[in-house]
């Protein structure tokens, strides 16, 4: 080790990792680097209190790849950001049915603009593109530096702790393809800069943990379960209190009550608005009596309209719907005698009017519209439906009724050969 | 050491103590630097000529075509060139301002071509003075809360009437255009003093006046836009529209300052001054600029467009109804904004002055289509039946912006191109991006 400077207490503890050099001013730092760049070193670095200009062409760095990686990725949020809002709001359960539902989008229509309207969407857009672009400056800035970084060798020496105030240091890592100890040493003296200090790493410093370290550690972690464990323990257990409103805006916001005399939300003490004269809302145009009435040209309809499709499928829904709402009074064979029907005839209920079987005459003789009429409105005794039963469910229970019927009328002829042996 | 104080004993210690900065490889030679910041006296002086006679032909065929078309036709155009050419020169002047209140070191190499740029603004503001015919004369085509008939049937312009009024409008104008020319009288005239005398209290000076400047700019650009291109639909208003008029002033401004820059080393001139770290950050600026006002556009766009209420919206409706004007809304979306972006994200074309300079042209053009697009179709019904481009719009961009370049390259056949007795005048030298 000639001419080597030994005067690191743990010189001689363990492997040599490289030689350090110390500079007195930038300027001199400068001149070594671009030797050093020129003798065809390639595993050193230069450490200085603050950035040197002119030190990266002297070390012979390249310009980083660091903006394309910003780039790619700022790219790739911008992208993202259009797909998410596409997804989330232009695409429905019904575009892609054979998703789980938490990856199905929902379209909603917001302040009545497109479901996929670039100006709204350009907000969120610009947020995610920043977001991925600044990921990517942060982490790929800390990657391509290999931080953070702990430890290093160069700790050992006593006189790299001025580097962070007004000393200059290049230090050559002995892993350099061209690193020999002697060769090298007696170039970097040749520098101009201080003798090369040798750096070896810290056999002695121990390994293990510290036990105070593990315990903290340990106990942390532990203090870090309970939370999730809380949660867990509130979604499976039962509770007869109410729930915890952390966000209690819902509870005190303004409301119009029931029975109250006049709402603060209008001059004419409503809280809506009523509809302007002349005005439809969405969805509410029937311009289609035959589909919405019954009805074509004042005259009960004996066809279906073109909205519905009669097949199996179709009967079997106005079936599920009848047996929902109408055979509680019509019973479940449309006879007239359903459990509301006996509930009644037991009580001997005053001025109760049996409902109406479905199979006599002239339920039969009904037009389907006159039927769909009904059970939209209501006839005699009979409460009007519209409001509950859309009209395509409507018309499924007419079907339905007509199903029915043709039941009881039917005779052996109307019965598919291969299943008349169940009927005996 | 004092460093960076307002103080002026350390100023002036500073500059003649001052050292070739031992950090960086090349020394800045300090005769050079005068010898090369000598006045074009020659080719400054003939190009000013030549701009000249070619913008009075151009202000001339303007005029000709005012008196076959119409002249509500010819002062739309000439609006539309005026608040192009005086954006440009107010940007210099913000610049000029911005570098004394950042005490910017980088950029003395470069400030003294922008003081030359806002130093056309007293010229500038003898050629408003035509503006006031169509307010005068009542023009509906132009303004027409200046128009008496209108006005009486028209019951918010009657509210605004104590606002919008001919000499009212008179005295503001009068106001921004002293303002503004005192300002840029200040900065050229104490900078070409330092030339002569290198007193360092003359940078300290116009570093105290740059605080109050400022804020005086910021007022008077923002009434300007309003007064001059806003009250061009005078029931529509937008809060944003002062910035947005400054964002595209900023973008056209570096643009031309890039374009500057470039002639004048190519003259060889400068050569030590405008190093390629100086095109680098002309091009970081014009690129954030550009930035910028997509960002301020779009603020604008989206709250109409969101709330879609009828006062609001009724600016970009005449934008959006045909596919002429569909057309320039698109072409300012993708050539003012996606084109330039993509162009100059990369710091390789911003430290090449001959490809800066292809992207700084292609910016003058795209801030010259937004002013078109924010004037041609506001206003009274004559925007209907005028053709979307018009001859004049052509003419008097050649006759304004002649008469602009001529104003501002005569200075500099008589003045140094730089300020060469700057005290941070060797920050700017050896300056250079990390």
């Amino acid at each position: 080790m000639s001419g080597v400077k030994t005067d690191s207490p743990n010189a001689t503890a363990g492997r040599l990792e490289g030689l350090l050099v110390e500079f007195d001013s930038p300027t001199a730092l400068v001149a070594a680097a671009e030797q050093i760049r020129d003798a065809g070193y390639r595993r050193w670095d230069t450490h200085t209190p603050f950035p040197v200009h002119g030190i990266d062409e002297a070390m012979g760095i390249r310009p980083t790849r660091l903006p394309f990686i910003v780039f790619l990725l700022g790219f790739i949020g911008c992208i993202g950001g259009l797909v998410l809002q596409w997804w989330t709001n232009a695409t429905g359960a019904s575009d892609f049915p054979g998703l789980p539902t938490f990856l199905q989008g929902y379209n909603y229509l917001i302040s009545g603009k497109p479901e996929f309207s670039l100006p709204a969407n350009i907000p969120v857009i610009f947020e995610t593109t920043v977001l991925l672009a600044a990921f990517a400056a942060v982490f790929g800035m800390l990657a391509m530096n290999n931080l953070p970084k702990h430890h290093t060798a160069l700790f050992a020496s006593e006189r790299f702790r001025r580097v962070t105030t007004d000393r200059f240091f290049v230090y050559v890592d002995a892993a350099d393809a061209k690193f020999d100890e002697g060769q090298t040493t007696s170039f970097l003296g040749g520098l101009g800069g201080s003798q090369p200090e040798a750096i070896h790493d810290i056999a002695s410093s121990p390994s293990a943990l510290p036990g105070g370290l593990k315990v903290s550690t340990l106990i942390l972690i532990s203090l870090l379960f309970i939370p999730p464990l809380v949660i867990a323990r509130a979604r499976v257990a039962k509770s007869n209190e109410p729930r915890i409103h952390i966000i209690q805006d819902m509870d005190n916001q303004e409301r119009f009550k029931a029975q109250q005399a006049a709402s603060a939300f209008f001059a004419d003490g409503r809280a809506s608005r009523p509809q302007p004269e002349g005005t439809v809302a969405r969805g509410d145009l029937r311009f289609d009596t035959h589909y919405y009435e019954g009805k074509i040209g004042g005259e009960y309809a004996t066809t279906y309209p073109e909205q519905v499709t009669i097949n199996e499928q179709f009967i079997r829904r106005g079936q599920e719907r009848f047996n929902v709402y109408c055979a509680p009074c019509h019973g479940l064979g449309g006879a007239g005698n359903g459990t509301v029907n006996a509930t009644a005839l037991r009580l001997e209920t005053a001025g109760w009017i049996a409902p109406t079987s479905l199979h006599d005459q002239l339920a039969r003789s009904r037009p389907l519209g006159h039927i769909y009429n009904s059970i939209s409105n209501g006839i005699r005794s009979m409460p009007p439906y519209g409001d509950q039963i859309s009209p395509t469910d409507r018309w499924a229970i007419v079907s339905y009724i007509r199903a029915l019927q043709f039941s009881q009328q039917a005779d052996l002829d109307d019965v598919p050969p291969e299943v008349r042996p169940e009927l005996r | 050491m004092c460093r960076r104080k307002c103080d002026p004993n350390c100023v002036r210690n500073k500059q003649e103590t001052q050292q070739p900065n031992n950090m960086t490889a090349h020394t800045p030679d300090k005769q050079a630097v005068t010898a090369e910041s000598q006045p074009l006296s020659n080719g400054a002086a003939s190009v000013s000529r030549i701009a000249l006679v070619i913008g009075a032909i151009g202000l001339i065929v303007g005029v000709v075509f005012g008196f076959r078309d119409g002249w509500e036709v010819f002062f739309r155009s000439y609006l539309l060139n005026y608040s192009y050419v005086l954006s440009i020169a107010l940007g210099a002047l913000f610049f000029v301002m911005l570098q004394h209140l950042t005490r910017a070191g980088w950029s003395v190499g470069i400030r003294r071509l922008a003081e030359f740029i806002a130093g056309t603004i007293p010229v500038l503001g003898v050629f408003f003075i035509p503006l006031l015919i169509p307010i005068f004369q009542g023009m509906a085509g132009v303004y027409e809360w200046s128009n008496a008939e209108i006005v009486a049937e028209d019951e918010l312009l009657q509210h605004k009437a104590s606002y919008l009024n001919a000499p009212f409008f008179v005295a503001r104008c009068a106001v921004y255009f002293i303002i503004w020319s005192l300002l840029a009288r200040y900065f050229l005239r104490k900078s070409l003093a330092q030339d002569a005398t290198g007193d360092p209290k003359l940078t300290l000076d116009m570093m105290w006046w740059s605080a109050p400047g400022m804020l005086l700019y910021a007022l008077t650009v923002t009434f300007f836009a309003v007064d001059a291109l806003m009250s061009l639909n005078p029931h529509w208003f937008s809060t944003i529209w002062g910035v947005y008029y400054f964002s595209g002033a900023l973008v056209g401004f570096f643009s031309l300052l890039a374009i500057v820059m470039h002639v004048v080393r190519n003259s060889q001139r400068m050569g030590q001054l405008l190093t390629r770290e100086h095109f680098h950050d002309v091009g970081k600026l014009a690129f954030g600029f550009v930035v910028f006002w997509a960002y301020i556009a779009f603020s604008q766009y989206m709250l109409i467009w969101y709330a879609n209420i009828p006062e609001e919206t009724v600016w970009f409706q005449p934008r959006q109804a045909d596919n002429w004007w569909i057309g320039v809304s698109l072409l300012l979306l993708f050539g003012h904004f996606v084109a330039p972006f993509l162009a100059l994200v990369s710091r390789y074309p911003k430290r090449r002055s001959g490809l800066l300079v292809i992207a700084a042209g292609w910016l003058l053009l795209m801030h010259w289509l937004d002013l078109y697009y924010i004037v041609i179709p506001s206003g009274h019904a004559v925007a209907e039946h005028a053709a979307p481009l018009h001859v004049s719009d052509i003419a008097l961009f050649v006759g304004l912006g002649g008469v602009f370049v001529a104003a501002f390259t005569r200075p500099m056949a008589r003045h140094a191109l730089a300020p060469q007795r700057d005290p941070w005048l060797h920050e700017s030298l050896t300056f250079e991006n990390v």
